[in-house]
């Protein structure tokens, strides 16, 4: 959860709202809104972006600008950046001045790239690359350094994700998504795919993400948030739901309520798939759905997934090639 | 055209060399350095602005419950 680091921009003309508006495939998106609300800014876990085709919701408040022009940040994006903090922090432009006029400032240390050894156990493994995401901290800047699009073919995201790595800088939650699946890929006894997690504080709607994790009958996952109990879990958790009831259970110590819950397919290992990720094969109203009911959809897609990957992997080798592109929406009736 | 002509033929200005190229590209690996260093300097202020802002959020709630 957030304090009020909202934009409070306002007077923003429309032309430059329409200019950084959102694109439907792009689930990173500009400034939409001027005014702050410093009660739900106070309150947002995570400023997660928006999934695509998704009805237009107000993020609480929390808006983020996108860098797209890639590195070094260009003179638009970066004088965009240092315009925001100077708002939004209350030192104002005398805190972006004493950084921008520094004659020196500290070399943050760039974090090695985790390297997998075929010593390293999975869950030491997946503690090595959440260490590294906590490493380059996360952003709270305002600006979003990497584009993501969730559109995207996975390979083209993978190409993103060695640009954050190359680049070190501060990530946000979707980003962390992308660099776990590709710090992760080739582990092919761990299966990854994505949580979307839409929940409401005071009449506002927040969007985060993390990536699930799958390994040996436990699941867990990896992520990026301002808030250290939405972000990584261990690989403990005996089924899906066990896992989504503790992040709502945190997500419950900051009064948010959970809406809706979103579980993709597991995401190949292969990075050079030209498919895209598939974000939500599963799609929970958690407002309509009782606890015990949700339990159970997730718990049976647990298993949907696993029988899946079982199936491939049997069909694979009696050299078949089975494609089962199933798409599970659920039939809960969603907002 | 003999050859010694050729070789007395001016080059054009507009042709980076490849001193030039290695001098941009060391010119915009410090620039990019430099970028670095000001967004982590900045997102270590506001990690703690957030922090503070949070905290004070978190005492609020805590008295309204009260």
């Amino acid at each position: 959860m957030t304090g009020p680091t909202s934009p409070s921009r306002t007077g923003t003309s429309s032309a430059k709202l329409s200019r950084h508006g959102r694109s439907k495939s792009t689930s990173a998106h500009c400034l939409l809104r001027c005014a702050a609300r410093e009660e739900s800014a106070a309150s947002s876990p995570n400023n997660g972006a928006r999934s695509p085709g998704e009805e237009e919701e107000k993020d609480g408040g929390v808006l983020f600008y996108v860098n797209r022009t890639g590195f070094p940040i260009e003179g638009v994006t970066w004088e965009r950046m240092w315009s925001h903090v100077a708002v939004v922090h209350p030192e104002g432009q005398e805190m972006a001045d004493r950084i921008r006029n520094a004659a020196y400032l500290p070399k943050h240390h760039v974090p090695s790239v985790p390297t997998f050894k075929p010593s390293m156990s999975v869950p030491d493994w997946l503690v090595s690359i959440q260490n590294y995401m906590k490493a380059l901290q996360y952003n709270h800047t305002g600006t979003q350094f990497f584009e993501v699009k969730k559109s995207r073919p996975l390979s083209g995201l993978m190409e993103t994700a060695r640009e954050m790595i190359r680049e070190s800088l501060p990530i946000k939650c979707l980003e962390a998504v992308i660099l776990g699946i590709y710090l992760t890929n080739g582990l092919t006894s761990l299966e990854r795919f994505p949580i979307s997690f839409k929940t409401q504080f005071s009449g506002h709607c927040f969007h985060h993400v993390v990536l699930g994790v799958y390994c040996n009958g436990r699941y867990g996952s990896l992520g990026m948030s301002r808030r250290p109990d939405l972000m990584d879990k261990p690989l403990a958790h005996r089924t899906l739901g066990e896992l989504v009831a503790e992040f709502e259970s945190s997500y419950k110590r900051y009064q948010h309520t959970l809406k809706k819950v979103k579980i993709g397919l597991y995401v190949p290992h292969d990075p050079h798939v030209f498919q895209p990720i598939e974000w939500k094969h599963l799609v929970l109203n958690a407002a309509r759905l009782g606890a015990q009911e949700m339990r159970k959809e997730l718990e049976k897609h647990g298993r949907d997934m696993r029988m899946k990957v079982a199936c491939e992997t049997h069909t694979h080798t009696h050299t078949h090639t089975h494609t089962h592109t199933r798409t599970h929406t659920h039939s809960i009736k969603t907002t | 055209m003999e050859p010694a002509c050729r070789k007395d033929k001016p080059k054009l200005n507009s042709t980076p060399t490849r001193g030039d190229r290695a001098r941009q590209k060391s010119a915009q690996q410090e620039h990019k350095q430099r970028q670095r260093a000001e967004i982590y300097a900045l997102n270590k202020v506001m990690t703690e602005l957030e922090q503070q802002q949070f905290e004070s959020f978190c005492k609020q709630m805590q008295s309204q419950g009260e």
